[in-house]
């Protein structure tokens, strides 16, 4: 079967300046795709060039089997896909009813706009004018817009971002729920763990190139670095208190002490010589390597709340 | 077509729920017809009459008035009931006189002395003057007695002097009170801010809530979009004129003319202005910028172009620049057709707007990126 999205040596360049730089990706239909990376990386760039609203340098994109450089083709994408732009607002002046109708109507055929309501949780918001709601429920209506012609393919581009954690939470809920319905989703996003939730596929983008890609898991296990056991709130008299036979560990803040461990073996044989200190009675775990440790590990920085590079 | 009609829908009900273009496009333009209309309603109805002197005979070097004549007019001026104003013999008279009325707004009547009034009445013949007057108008016909009047009184001041004839003649004038004068204006200047700005924020403010962005995701074409917010435009101008001619006619008798020539030149407006807030929007990408233009660019223009006040008494270079803006060429070809009833300078002015109204309206559809980059 042809995937849904095929990009081969995609590059978009703005003067001297590579926006993309040869990239290759594609998407299985019904699979979350998540292009992750920091502000500035290329993901708008890549996505509007899917999208048809950039033409590419070089390189080629299908989309849905249509090529996103033929005229005749782009019209059939823009039936096709379901679009959240970043930053996106709807009408200020218009309900959210009929902000999902206007968008509807750009359409040959659209859903019922009560229907796409009630999947992003806004009935009783449904006369609502759109400029009256929080930023996490405009962002609602936005997936709404976005659905209206029951696309195959939703592209949404950092549908989080500047949201509050409970209505990153309630986005995220309507993304597992068009995963559900069989819809296949590429979204972009600058939070790893909004990646590592979301998404069966992971593209790591840096600097217009793609740096590593995966399902979250085989990123994190060939990228992510060692798990850390985690002695909290320990302090620096704690780290007086470790056994000699404990090395490398390290205080981090709150007075929680991170020691590296290879495996199972590892943890047994520290917990058992924690066993005759007072460390014991800490609270102590085991941490796993996130998306965090991978970018960090492929790239030496981190990324911010903002998407910034640090 | 459904595109279409969805755009314009979704402009107009966020029009009709907004306070300040209600404003802007309604109240505004009615507080000020009120403001100036009570300001200055009512200033030129006194009895303005223009006197052609044609009686001319020769002193030494000059032609002058005869004596006869001079005392005549001057039994005219001494009634206090009219402000004379003399028009030059060598002039055409009703068109000297329709031209001068208009600028210095007064009402146009002319009485003309002819030419061997003297000598006629030295050997008793009788003579007549031609007044030329409305007749339909009030004033006019109020003058018309005093006119009579003061001939028969002078007349009979002459022993032996046969009656002196006056013969009115007929002319479609206009007496234009500065609130005639003032409607068009607002009309002008109602379409210039709404569709100024109207286009400003359609696209410019659009552009920024990536509202345009999605919308390029979907079928809905650049041409359409563009289609309807013309569409909603027209739309706006049609309650502006609408609103401005039946506050005008109900508040101060405004009887403006709705010919073929008003029509093309709102449908010329509501294309032009929003053309230029197009192309505004498009070369200062920050909205809040391009509003600021828009201001910069919308007032000047008003005042420039004639709106409040007639441009005739603006300094020369001042004159030049009005010229070159567009509004002047709206609110000329307005009160053409609506006041002053000359369809030939209306056509002119409606000409010059409909084409400046489709080069804006071209200009601004190529400058707009509908896509990125």
């Amino acid at each position: 079967m042809e995937p849904i999205v095929q990009v081969e040596n995609l590059t978009k360049k703005y003067g001297p300046l590579t926006a993309v730089d040869d990239v290759s990706f594609q998407l299985e239909k019904g699979s979350v795709f998540a292009f992750l990376g920091p502000n500035g990386a290329g993901k708008t760039t890549t996505v509007e060039i899917l999208e048809c609203l950039r033409s590419p340098t070089g390189g080629r994109a299908r989309v849905l089997g249509y090529d996103v450089s033929k005229r005749s083709d782009q019209a059939q994408i823009r039936k096709q896909i379901g679009v959240l732009p970043q930053d996106f607002n709807a009408i200020d002046r218009l309900t959210v009813r009929e902000n999902v109708e206007y968008f509807g109507a750009m359409f040959d055929r659209s859903l019922d706009p009560d229907e796409l309501i009630d999947l992003v949780d806004l009935s009783d918001k449904r006369k609502e004018l759109f400029k009256k709601l929080s930023g996490g429920l405009k962002q609602r209506v936005g997936l709404a817009v976005s659905l209206v012609n029951d696309p195959q393919l939703v592209f949404l581009d950092e549908p989080t971002t500047g949201l509050d954690p409970k209505a990153r939470r309630d986005v995220w809920k309507v993304v597992e729920q068009l995963k559900r319905k069989g819809k296949t989703v590429f979204l972009t996003t600058h939070y790893m763990d909004e990646a590592e939730f979301l998404a069966d596929t992971v593209s790591i983008i840096d600097h217009g190139k793609i740096i590593a890609s995966g399902t979250p898991g085989q990123l994190i296990d060939s990228h992510g670095g060692r798990k850390t056991l985690v002695i909290r709130g320990a302090g620096e008299e704690g780290m007086k208190l470790l056994p000699e036979s404990v090395p490398k560990a390290e205080l981090h803040s709150a007075g929680d002490i991170h020691i590296p461990i290879n495996n199972g073996a590892d943890i047994s044989r520290i917990l058992i010589s924690l066993g005759g200190t007072e460390l014991a009675k800490n609270e102590i775990e085991v941490r796993r390597p996130n998306l965090d440790n991978v970018f960090l590990n492929l790239t030496g920085r981190r990324v911010t709340e903002e998407g910034e590079l640090a | 077509m459904k595109r279409i009609y969805t755009v314009i829908k979704g402009h107009v009900k966020s029009w009709f729920r907004s306070r300040s273009t209600i404003f802007w496009t309604i109240a505004f333009p009615i507080l000020l017809i009120l403001l100036f209309g009570a300001i200055f309603g009512g200033g030129s109805q006194k009895f303005d009459l223009y006197v052609q002197n044609q009686d001319l005979v020769v002193q030494g070097q000059n032609l002058v008035a005869s004596p006869t004549s001079q005392a005549y007019v001057q039994v005219l001026n001494g009634s206090q009931a009219f402000d004379i104003f003399q028009v030059p013999a060598a002039e055409d008279g009703v068109s000297y006189m329709k031209v001068d009325g208009r600028l210095h707004n007064r009402g146009q009547r002319l009485l003309v002395v002819p030419q061997g009034f003297e000598d006629s009445l030295n050997r008793n013949e009788s003579v007549s003057i031609r007044f030329y007057a409305d007749q339909t108008d009030q004033a006019s016909s109020t003058l018309t007695g005093i006119v009579f009047g003061m001939t028969n009184a002078f007349a009979a001041s002459r022993q032996g002097t046969p009656p002196i004839l006056v013969q009115t003649e007929s002319i479609a004038t206009r007496s234009i009170r500065y609130i005639d004068f003032f409607i068009p204006g607002v009309i002008g200047m109602t379409l210039l801010t709404s569709g100024v700005f109207g286009a400003v924020s359609t696209n410019g403010r659009y552009r920024e809530l990536k509202i345009i962005k999605k919308l390029a995701t979907t079928p809905l074409s650049k041409v359409e979009w563009i289609l309807g917010m013309i569409g909603y435009q027209m739309f706006l101008a049609a309650i502006s004129v609408a609103v401005i001619l039946v506050v005008g006619r109900f508040a101060f008798n405004v009887t403006a003319v709705v010919d073929v020539y008003t029509v093309a030149l709102v449908v010329a407006a509501a294309l032009l202005f929003p053309g230029i807030g197009m192309v505004l929007a498009n070369f200062v990408k920050d909205a809040d910028g391009a509003e600021a233009a828009a201001n910069a660019i919308t007032f000047p223009m008003m005042f420039l172009s004639g709106t409040f006040w007639p441009r005739e008494t603006m300094p020369d270079f001042l004159k030049t620049v009005a010229g070159y803006l567009p509004l002047t060429y709206v609110n000329d070809g307005l009160r053409d057709a609506m006041i002053y009833l000359d369809p030939a300078q209306a056509l002119n002015n409606t000409i010059i707007a409909l084409g400046l109204a489709l080069g804006f309206v071209i200009l601004g559809s190529v400058l707009m990126n509908w896509k990125e980059e």
